[in-house]
């Protein structure tokens, strides 16, 4: 009996830990290309599940319509984060960029809560709500779409960074100033991985949406993405998805034993805690880059 | 003509290492000063309690923060935190007996000691992570604070906190209120102003510059990274203490969660990283703005005849916070402390501009 | 200054002027003309203004706070000072840029395949020009799947120079190749270099601390010092120069440090 709980908690969050690292994603895009952490990808997730409501709701448009259009406009709204704000503040101390990030993450929240309203709305995605039975385990079947869906952008995203542009992002993300003699433009490549993120937090905010209801709640997902796009290292796509299904894992099996003696609560603490460590003993995660400061 | 350094001549290192060299400087703190003990009796009493108090609270914890982030160049993302700490300590001791002076140090110093037990692990990452690790101390505290009811005395519980008192005199007026909150931002202002030119803010700043090549000559920057954190959070517990004692009356986990660490960071930048008297400028402008341009959209939403959701109002202050820092990051990065500086320097020089670089 | 009787010089300076941080004055006065398919040499000590003027030329000025606030930059007659690094590239200007700058953590193949970018090739041509620099530095081939980071800083110097060519260029400025090499390799890849520059015309543009392995291969030769030229030459006449072989090229038996030193202080360049 007690290991059955155990299997099924330990199912459950790995794949409810693998929609985490769809937001992770999203951070590690960004970071990889322009060394920005951006604490704004709650903001976008939230952002990007009401742009897809607002254009099945308002317009009555379906939603296998809504969805990419909503992702086509993220897609614009990503470009033009980057081009407005963080274009001007590139080479400034970090403290001013990860501010500018915070300032936007604040701004968008703001104002998704002043166009849309404070409660909360369901994204109907036509996923069943019975759940799915692997032996005697009950799994979420809207988890099961959601663990789906990221493993698919992860393959994509892989075979993209093999393709010319994405080789491209990454010469980008080693030497700007050699990118530029040789003709790349950086400030494209950037802005494309800004663009890529929030299409890819438009798809989080839609599933999680749909596990959750649409609302103010859906940025908070920013903490988990972060530490998970640490655990796995900040420029590691596939060190997010392992670390995202790990600390999926760790966070469900931990409160679901915890949380009974401890009066609940302590999934907040779980993250916070695999933060801490995480930094402690091995703070460029499972598969990040070691950088070397140059002296 | 009054605002110049022309004319000016110190024959002692002493007159030289003045806070204040320019005369009209020096008379304008004066003024400054005297207008600031009179306040009480010229301002209206709203205008104290709701206004001017809190603005004097927050820029001693904006100071205290700056230390940390503009001074020493080290990431403090959990800042309430540590006020949070100071604030639930000196109201514990005070309800337990303990002399109130006593007590808000001991706020102070509980602040400090576990700021540096958490700094001893934390500094051994830097920029982003350390960062992530004093936000991470942040949510951690938030969860003690509110889990564990010796601390909080239950969840969402809030605590009394017993009136200020000075040599066991109860200070409930308040005038005096305003005066007690007026001398801890007056220290702290000027503990930072001196910090300039001793060695343990000479020190600070090479650290900021790097670290290593401090280290090099001589300067232990593990050291004065604990000193720096111990300081300020020594500084972040009492002000922590004051903001309980001098404002809200009360404590309760949510004056100092995560939302509030934000929204000092915002007051340090918008002010400017490690400018004083942009502390001053961060804090009004974060704390006052968004009320004041609420009030302006309510007015000018009556106006033009609109109708705007009562929820929707109760967002655009947000949105107004969250663009100011975005705005004043585009225009002016080094925040409005630099701003005033600018104008300064064109005043110290004016009409001569081009003796300006 | 044209080897080739019709052509005008390829690249043209006309009295540049560089300034850091709108104080700090790195060239002045400074004249180069490049002519089409030669191979010229911009020799100097440390700090004379020679990686400058390669900035200049390429655009690069900008991210370190530099600007070009007198003269005119002349490509293939047109004046490229008003285009951005990009443009420059496409137009035909590339930089090799001092310190190899690879990109660290992708392979020799994938550092190939973005310079091919600008380029706008197909599959086909990238393949073709990506064969043809393997062609010149089969030492590169072999290593083809290494990360860049971890190959030797004589492979990865025959890389960045690689990496130049798949943007298609019709000028290779080259920033000090020689730096950190040892002589064998030095005289490979010059010697490489060379081989590109007559085979395919391509025009070089060589900057090195290093005078006397330059001064074999290319045409003639600029001198520059505190960021001014101070001397141009044919590369033969240049190694004959008393004053050049004393102060670049170590010819100076029996003459004491400090009489060379205060001497070459004191100079006052003829040119």
């Amino acid at each position: 009996m007690d290991r059955m709980y155990f299997l099924e908690l330990a199912i459950n969050g790995g794949l409810a830990g693998l929609m985490y690292a769809m937001v992770a994603m999203g951070i590690v895009l960004i970071y990889k290309s322009s060394s920005v952490p951006n604490l704004a990808q709650g903001a976008l997730t939230m952002l990007g599940a009401y742009v897809v409501l607002g254009f099945s709701d308002a317009l009555g448009v379906p939603m296998w319509v809504a969805i990419p259009l909503a992702m086509v406009t993220m897609f614009c709204v990503g470009v033009v984060i980057e081009r407005v704000a963080l274009r001007r503040l590139a080479g400034r101390p970090i403290v001013m960029i990860l501010m500018m990030t915070l300032g936007i993450d604040i701004f968008l929240r703001a104002t998704t809560m002043t166009i849309w309203g404070g409660s909360g709305r369901p994204m109907r995605l036509g996923i069943p709500d019975s759940p799915l039975f692997l032996g005697s385990l009950l799994l979420n079947r809207a988890y099961v779409v959601g663990a789906a869906v990221t493993l698919v952008l992860f393959v994509t995203f892989m075979l993209f960074f093999r393709s010319r542009q994405g080789v491209v992002l990454r010469a980008i993300a080693d030497d700007y100033t050699a990118s530029w003699s040789v003709g790349i433009s950086v400030e494209r490549g950037v802005a494309l991985s800004w663009a890529l993120s929030a299409v890819v937090a438009t798809a989080a905010g839609v599933l999680w949406g749909s596990v959750q209801t649409v609302d103010q709640s859906l940025s908070l997902l920013l903490l988990k993405g972060i530490t998970v796009a640490v655990l796995g290292g900040m420029d590691s796509l596939g060190g997010a998805v392992l670390a995202g299904a790990l600390l999926g894992i760790l966070e469900n099996v931990a409160s679901g034993y915890l949380d009974p003696l401890l009066g609940g609560g302590t999934r907040e603490l779980v993250v916070a805690a695999v933060l801490i460590l995480t930094i402690m003993i091995r703070p460029h995660g499972l598969f990040g880059r070691h950088d070397i400061e140059r002296i | 003509m009054l605002y110049r350094r022309a004319g000016i001549f110190h024959t002692s290192y002493a007159s030289d290492r003045a806070l204040f060299t320019i005369p009209f400087e020096k008379w304008a703190m004066v003024a400054l000063l005297a207008f600031a003990l009179v306040a009480p009796f010229v301002l209206s009493s709203l205008a104290i309690t709701s206004y001017v108090r809190p603005w004097l609270i927050w820029t001693a914890a904006v100071l205290g923060l700056n230390l940390i982030l503009g001074w020493a160049g080290q990431f403090h993302f959990g800042y309430a935190a540590i006020m949070g700490m100071g604030a639930y300590a000196s109201v514990h001791a005070a309800r337990n007996g303990v002399p109130w002076e006593i007590a808000v140090t001991l706020g102070g110093l509980t602040a400090s000691v576990i700021g540096v037990v958490f700094a001893f692990a934390a500094l051994r990452v830097k920029g982003l992570y350390l960062a992530l690790s004093t936000l991470a101390m942040q949510f951690v505290m938030d969860w003690v604070i509110s889990h564990v009811p010796a601390i909080s005395g239950g969840v969402s519980a809030t605590l009394q906190a017993p009136p200020m008192k000075l040599l066991g005199h109860a200070i409930t007026s308040e005038a005096g209120t305003y005066y007690v909150v007026l001398a801890w931002t007056l220290l702290v202002m000027l503990f930072m102003l001196n910090l300039r030119r001793t060695a343990l803010g000479r020190a600070l700043v090479a650290v900021r510059e790097k670290d290593f090549a401090a280290a090099v000559i001589g300067v232990q920057s593990f050291y004065y990274k604990l000193v720096a954190f111990a300081a300020s959070a020594f500084i972040g517990g009492v002000s922590g203490a004051m903001l309980v004692f001098g404002f809200y009356h009360a404590v309760t986990p949510e004056q100092f969660a995560v939302n509030v660490s934000i929204e000092l960071l915002a007051m340090v930048i918008v002010g400017g990283l490690g400018s004083i008297i942009g502390s001053f400028f961060g804090a009004a402008f974060i704390l006052l703005l968004p009320g004041q341009m609420n009030a302006l959209i309510a007015w000018l939403a009556k106006l033009l005849g609109l109708d705007i959701g009562v929820e929707a109002l109760a967002h655009i202050p947000h949105m107004i916070y969250g663009a100011t820092i975005i705005i004043v990051l585009l225009i002016e990065p080094m925040g409005l402390g630099k701003l005033y500086g600018n104008v300064r320097n064109y005043l110290l020089v004016w009409p001569f501009g081009y003796v300006r670089k | 200054m044209s080897s080739a009787p019709t052509a005008g010089p390829i690249l043209s300076l006309n009295n540049v002027e560089v300034i850091y941080d709108r104080v700090a004055l790195a060239i002045k006065g400074v004249s180069i003309d490049v002519p089409q398919g030669g191979m010229v040499a911009l020799l100097g000590a440390n700090g004379a203004g020679k990686s400058t003027t390669l900035k200049a030329i390429s655009g690069l000025l900008k991210p370190e706070r530099g600007e070009v606030t007198r003269g005119e930059l002349r490509f293939m007659g047109c004046d490229i000072d008003a285009l951005m690094p990009q443009q420059r590239v496409q137009l035909g200007i590339v930089q090799v840029l001092e310190g190899r700058r690879v990109f660290e953590h992708l392979t020799p193949d994938e550092n190939l395949l973005a310079a091919s970018a600008v380029a706008k090739s197909s599959r086909a041509e990238m393949t073709r020009m990506r064969d043809r620099v393997y062609g010149y530095f089969p030492r590169l081939k072999e290593r083809r799947t290494a990360q860049s980071g971890f190959l030797s800083g004589g492979e990865q110097q025959m890389l960045a120079i690689g990496r130049a060519l798949m943007t298609n260029p019709k000028l290779l400025m080259l920033d000090e190749p020689s730096l950190g090499l040892a002589p064998f390799l030095v005289a490979e890849i010059f010697d490489i270099v060379q081989k590109i520059n007559r085979q395919e015309g391509l025009s070089v543009l060589l900057v090195e601390q290093n005078a006397l392995a330059a001064l074999e291969v290319v045409s003639h030769g600029y001198l520059m010092e505190n960021g001014r030229i101070v001397m141009h030459d044919s590369a033969g006449a240049m190694k004959q120069n008393p004053d050049i072989q004393e102060f670049y090229l170590g010819g100076s038996e029996g003459k004491d440090f400090h009489e060379i030193k205060h001497y070459s202080r004191r100079k006052r360049w003829l040119s």
